[in-house]
């Protein structure tokens, strides 16, 4: 229920997800499923299996290993995904770390007692802890949990997250044991949204609203996050949108993500093969120049990057 | 010569061919005897008919007469050349008294002799697939000979040698990217601001972190900056040539009337000699007076322990790729005919050859791999009182050791020790006053008005100290450097050290601007004591110490590693950054040269946030200096010793990172460098070492015959094997510690280390106030995690046994790619956040510490144990084997004790597990490693403010030291494949500070491969 979760991964040592050193709890699961999600391994909720290439070495216990011949080098991804029943035996044996479980269950507490171990560098740093994943809100339940134990121990706590989720609770169970929310706002356009997104942006940007008006009167400090995909979200139509927003509610600051092709590597890993949109501008890295544009724009508006 | 070059070559190739026919053929000497004794016969040949090779058999003494045998295990091989009285003979039976034997293990090495270089001979060497018995010195004279013969085909040879090195390197290592070098240099343009009155000691300047200076603030500087990288440096004569001519004409072991010598008068009377006759040099726009030697930047020369392993080298060492010096063909000569011969059966190891009948523990020490005696070199490792000097001057020191002949109740020895102080104090005084007499006629010469005035303030301050108490600040910096060159004719210049000198020349400083009244006027003065430094950190680099080629694959790149020590707190426990510790630091920061190390001590209570983000800013800016150093920790180590607090409060580093207690305590604090891996290694083969080839240590079991039936029982063994070794080097540094006491007493030391006085007794012979020897200790993370991954697979969780565990380790394990993954894998290694590995390395560190804590020295003291590698990690890990922590073969170990960089991808797991270790067990100090890359997106303040709340929070825990190298792998790939274009760029290897382009490949590359954290 609210006792476990699945967790993808505790990142610490991170200097890039809030002030300070921090560590990242990544959740799995996410309610949106963007087209260049950077970590696709997080937007199923369910345990997958991963197979990294690289790490093998071709010691064939995994092939002894598996009950049901699911794996094999003749398949582009060496897993037989359809065959495949997710037992992890091969997981186990496999020394190298090439076959890997994406997903494990932790408690609160298991995650809990993970990242208060690095609380000496949050006290000398002005660090803390960052939910992310996937979706951190998504688990509400467990998420508010672990908020609360590490409020109690004095730990700074920021969110991560897309924005799609019931306010209500949200303010009930998350909003009083969080310090900063960085908010990511992707696509105006709602069919555009729905097509990149899997999911419509009417809740989103209502909350977004409520949110910031709420940090604006003494509330939570909210910063939008745009991740700028090229042809998709950095469009002149977008970035425009985006701007006219945040001069209603009066946004001054927000981050811009630029874009890069790793997840395309991941889902290698994982089993996924087509680049859905078929979009060639994905197989590179985001030009500088075109984010400096980007850049110009919002600082023209008043708004800083 | 023509017609015997060809000859030689085909005789060469002959035997190439006959050693490839011989292989098989035993015991019995064969083809292969013959061609060698043909060959040695050529060499007997030509020396006995070439006048031009004759003249080298002559020195000022005589003939040189020695010998040297050649053989093979299976004695399919055994030659002698004999040299005696100009005649050279070739013998077919290595006769009983020979000087040395090479013995080589097998036929192959002797080909591989017959086509490499002297130079190249050294890899045989250490490999131990040669193995030297006897003189060493004479080897060396040996080469000499050989390389006398091959002439310029040496040369040649090595220059071929250069150019491909360079050629492959371009290839290997070319990286894509432009910009990287001026990426390091454009880090100098920006300067952090500091804030005013932070920290309670600094009075006088208004922006500590002085930003308003950059290097081109000080032509003079930068004048001998750009020459400290461009200047060769050069083989001194001067020293070895003064005293050897002294000792021909008063006797060594014996004076003129056959009486023996008191060695410590005997010193004293030679170094007298030697600093009334050297040459007073005042180099051109220094604000110091006084020279190391009569060279621009000269090599030490101190025959008496290891200079004639530079024998074989005298004609080549220009031309050797790294670390080249030159050496004129005079001073070639003045070595070869008056200095080597006089010493090549005077000095520390044949000392201890001949009185100890060849100990076992010097035979291990020859064959390189276990440990390293640093007494064979010298002691020095240790660091003056200089308050005291200042204070008193040599007259006010002279007086105290006349009122302790008058007033003391010292028998002979101590009267001729007292008497030998004294001696040499008036020696160094001599040589003041002839630097006096040199600024005055200096002062005749020069044209230019300012440097006039210099000149003649020059000659003010050499006429008064170090005679009398110093007064002002340039007085006490003249005094401090004359005391200092006299300090490395007496010792070796490897790793004495000047003590924390913020604290001891602030009075100074205080003085000096107390009496200036403007604004203005004072920042004037600020900006000359920075100069003044600057200029004493210049002159510090005006000597190297002599390594042999083979030290550069032991030692790469080393200088003599002079420690400075900044901050900290005060005897009393009090916040003791002041004015000149933030005046050193700018020093450090302008000039980023590799000595003065700089060491800074932090105290986290005590010393200010903005102190420490200003070393972290340093480091960022120098990309490698200074070391970070916790009071808290070190406090805390030396507290089992006993030492009173206001002493140990006061500790300054010595060397690489070695806590002294400054001017009251003889530390030697790199005595031995020991290989941990090479016990584990021999607990693993029941006492065999693989690469000596030798059943050397304890039987304690055989994992072959299912021996080890727990884990506790294995690490038993090691601990056996371990302390086998420690005792080993234990027993070998106080033999070498006795001929120290016959060969090299120190009286300037002694009369400048607290105690001696009173005592009477030469520091050499325990007359410190504070007495005691340091070791390091290198492999810890390496044997620890070896130890994890037995315990955890073979015992714990019986994944493997320790049987197959064996086969795959002898094999490198090429023939179970998937044991090796599931050892780098599946175990929680030192530094993964798990706490039963800091358990483990806690455990093996006490082993080590109590091992040497039970043992008293030569002279009284004790040992401490330290945990740091210098570039030891690298040299031994080359001789070593592969180990259960899935290691290959011939790799590095960890540098220090830092983490393997696969036990976590959490940098702070391994912040957290060094900061786990108990310090008891690190009494002699430790390396931490780190390599950190400051983002392209961060301000200097953010990246500043990242590392910063690394080291705090690491001291917080309980760290004890800690070092940076802040400079990416693609930086360094690039210094490799361009060195023309990183001749200033400084890295910092295990302890010490290097230029990167003049390391050795092996230690280039591990340096690359340590794990690099962005900022």
């Amino acid at each position: 229920m609210s006792d476990s979760t699945l967790i993808l991964e505790i990142k610490g040592n991170s200097l890039d997800d809030g002030p300070g050193i921090r560590s990242v709890v990544f959740f799995k699961g996410c309610p949106l499923s963007c087209l260049w999600c950077h970590n696709p391994e997080s937007k199923r909720s369910g345990v997958e299996i991963s197979f990294q290439g690289d790490e093998c070495v071709a010691c064939d216990t995994c092939l002894e290993t598996c009950p049901l011949d699911a794996l094999s080098r003749d398949h582009t991804f060496f897993i037989d995904r359809e065959r495949c029943n997710l037992c992890f035996e091969c997981v186990a044996e496999c020394p190298s770390g090439a076959l890997s479980r994406v997903g494990t269950e932790m408690s609160v507490d298991e995650v809990v007692d993970k990242v208060l171990k690095d609380k000496p560098f949050y006290d000398t740093s002005g660090g803390g802890v960052t939910f992310s994943g996937g979706e951190p809100v998504l688990p509400l339940e467990f998420l508010a949990q672990v908020l609360a134990r590490l409020k109690n121990e004095g730990v700074h706590t920021l969110i991560e997250t897309c924005g799609y989720f019931n306010l209500e609770k949200f303010r009930e169970q998350i909003y009083p044991h969080v310090d900063s929310i960085f908010y990511d706002i992707k696509i105006i356009a709602e069919e555009n949204h729905k097509r990149f997104c899997g999911r419509g942006n009417r809740l989103i940007l209502r909350n977004f609203a409520a949110l910031y008006r709420q940090s604006q009167n003494g509330g939570v400090e909210v910063l939008p996050r745009i991740p700028l995909i090229p042809g998709m979200t950095d469009t002149a139509a977008n970035i425009d949108a985006i701007i006219r927003l945040f001069k209603e509610l009066g946004v001054t600051k927000t981050h811009l993500l630029p874009y890069h092709p790793l997840w395309q590597e991941k889902n290698r890993q994982i089993g996924i093969a087509e680049n859905e949109a078929d979009n060639v501008e994905l197989e590179k890295w985001i030009a500088r120049d075109h984010v400096a544009q980007c850049k110009k724009r919002f600082q023209a508006a008043g708004i800083e990057t | 010569m023509k017609s015997f070059k060809s000859f030689g070559n085909s005789l060469n190739s002959l035997l190439v061919t006959e050693t490839e026919a011989v292989q098989g053929r035993g015991r019995r000497k064969g083809g292969l005897n013959l061609i060698t004794s043909v060959l040695l016969r050529l060499m007997a040949f030509q020396f006995n008919v070439r006048p031009s090779l004759r003249r080298y058999m002559k020195g000022k003494d005589g003939w040189i007469n020695f010998s040297v045998g050649l053989k093979t295990e299976n004695e399919s091989v055994e030659q002698a050349i004999v040299f005696h009285d100009g005649r050279v003979r070739v013998l077919k039976k290595i006769p009983v008294d020979v000087d040395v034997i090479m013995h080589l293990t097998n036929n192959d090495v002797l080909k591989e002799m017959a086509t490499s270089t002297p130079n190249e001979m050294l890899n045989l060497i250490l490999k131990n697939k040669m193995v030297l018995d006897g003189n060493l010195a004479v080897l060396q004279l040996f080469n000499f000979f050989l390389s006398l013969m091959l002439g310029k085909t040496h040369q040649k040879k090595l220059e071929k040698k250069n150019r491909e090195d360079l050629a492959a390197r371009k290839k290997e290592f070319q990286v894509d990217k432009s910009g990287l070098a001026e990426e390091l240099l454009e880090r100098k343009q920006y300067r952090m601001r500091g804030v005013k009155g932070v920290d309670k000691g600094v009075s006088f300047l208004d922006d500590p972190y002085l930003p308003q200076f950059g290097i081109e603030s000080f032509p003079r500087l930068k004048i001998f900056l750009d020459a400290h990288f461009d200047t060769l440096p050069e083989i001194c004569v001067e020293r070895p040539q003064l005293m050897t001519d002294w000792y021909r004409a008063n006797g060594f072991e014996t004076d003129a009337d056959g009486q023996p010598w008191n060695p410590e008068l005997r010193q004293a009377y030679a170094l007298n000699y030697l600093l009334e006759n050297r040459q007073p040099i005042i180099r051109e726009n220094d604000l110091l007076a006084g020279t190391t030697t009569a060279k621009e930047v000269g090599v030490t020369i101190f025959p008496d322990a290891t200079a004639t392993q530079i024998w074989g080298e005298l004609h080549s060492m220009e031309n050797r790729v790294l670390n080249p010096c030159s050496c004129s063909k005079e001073s070639a000569r003045i070595l070869h005919e008056e200095v080597f011969p006089y010493w090549m059966h005077r000095n520390i190891r044949e000392y201890t050859r001949h009185h100890h009948d060849y100990p076992l523990c010097q035979k291990i020490d020859e064959r390189f791999v276990a440990y390293f005696v640093w007494k064979s070199v010298g002691i020095s490792h240790t660091i003056p009182n200089f308050k005291r000097l200042l204070e008193k001057g040599t007259l006010g020191i002279i007086g105290d050791i006349e009122y302790e002949l008058e007033n003391g109740n010292h028998d002979q020895l101590g009267r001729d020790s007292l008497e030998s102080m004294k001696i040499i104090l008036g020696g160094v005084n001599t040589y003041a006053a002839n630097l006096a007499g040199e600024a005055a006629r200096l002062v005749e010469l020069e044209t230019d008005p300012q440097r006039k005035q210099e000149l003649i303030r020059l000659h003010e301050i050499c006429s008064k100290i170090p005679a009398h108490p110093a007064e002002t600040l340039d007085e006490a910096l003249n005094a401090i450097w004359i005391i200092w060159t006299a300090i490395h004719l007496e010792n070796a210049n490897t790793g004495t050290s000047l003590g924390r000198l913020d604290q001891w020349l602030q009075p100074y400083f205080v003085a000096d601007i107390s009496k200036l009244e403007t604004p203005a006027e004072r920042e004037a003065y600020i900006k000359n004591a920075v100069e003044l430094v600057g200029c004493l950190y210049m002159r510090l680099t005006d000597h190297v110490p002599l390594i042999p080629d083979i030290g550069n694959y032991l030692f790469g790149g080393a200088s003599s590693t002079q420690a400075i020590t900044v901050g900290g707190i005060t005897p009393e426990g009090e916040d003791a950054v002041n004015d000149m510790t933030y005046v050193f630091l700018k020093a450090t920061e302008l000039l980023a040269i590799r000595d003065a190390n700089v060491n800074a001590r932090f105290h986290v209570e005590k010393n200010s946030d903005a102190y420490l983000k200003r070393l972290c800013e340093i480091n960022v800016i120098t990309s490698a200096t200074p070391i970070m150093q916790s009071d808290q920790a070190m406090i805390k180590a030396l507290s089992q010793h006993g030492y009173p607090a206001e002493d140990i409060n006061d500790w300054a580093a010595t060397g690489c990172v070695e806590p002294t207690l400054q001017g009251q305590h003889y530390s030697h604090t790199a005595c031995i460098l020991l290989n941990m891996v090479a016990s584990m290694e021999m607990a693993l083969n029941n006492g065999n070492h693989p690469v000596m080839h030798w059943d050397v240590g304890p039987k304690t079991g055989s994992i072959e015959n299912g021996d080890f039936k727990t884990f506790e029982s294995f690490f038993d063994a090691w601990a056996t094997q371990q302390r086998f070794m420690i005792e080993q080097a234990l027993e070998l540094n106080d033999l070498f510690g006795e001929a120290h006491q016959q060969y090299r007493p120190t009286p300037l030391f002694s009369a400048l280390i607290d105690g001696a006085i009173e005592n009477g007794r030469d520091v050499i012979q325990g007359g410190a106030k504070y007495n005691s020897s340091g070791t390091s200790n290198i492999g810890l993370a390496d044997v620890t995690d070896s130890l994890l991954v037995i315990r955890q697979l073979v015992f714990e969780e019986q994944k493997v046994s320790f049987q197959k565990l064996k086969e795959a380790i002898d094999e490198n394990f090429a023939n179970n790619p998937a044991l090796l993954a599931m050892v780098r894998n599946k175990v929680r290694l030192f530094g993964s956040g798990d706490d039963d590995a800091v358990a483990m390395a806690n455990r093996v560190a006490k082993v080590v510490h109590d091992c040497y804590l039970k043992h008293t020295s030569y002279r009284g003291g004790r040992i401490a144990s330290g945990f740091w590698s210098m570039s030891q990690h690298v040299a031994y890990g080359s001789l070593s084997g592969p180990l259960p922590s899935g290691r290959l073969a011939g790799k590095a170990f960890t540098p220090g004790l830092t983490p393997n960089p696969a036990a976590s991808k959490n940098f702070l797991d391994n912040i957290t597990a060094v900061a786990g270790l108990n310090p008891e067990n690190l009494d002699n100090n430790l390396a931490f490693n780190v390599k950190l890359i400051p983002s392209a997106e961060d301000s200097r303040e953010q990246t500043v403010e990242h590392m910063f709340s690394y080291v705090k929070s690491y001291f917080e825990q309980g760290g004890m030291q800690m070092q940076f190298n802040v400079v990416t792998s693609e930086t360094l790939r690039d210094a490799m494949a361009n060195p023309e274009n990183y001749k200033s760029l400084m890295v910092r290897i295990s302890g010490y500070n290097a230029y990167f382009v003049t390391l050795n490949r092996e230690i280039q590359i591990e340096l690359i491969e340590r794990a690099e954290y962005g900022l």
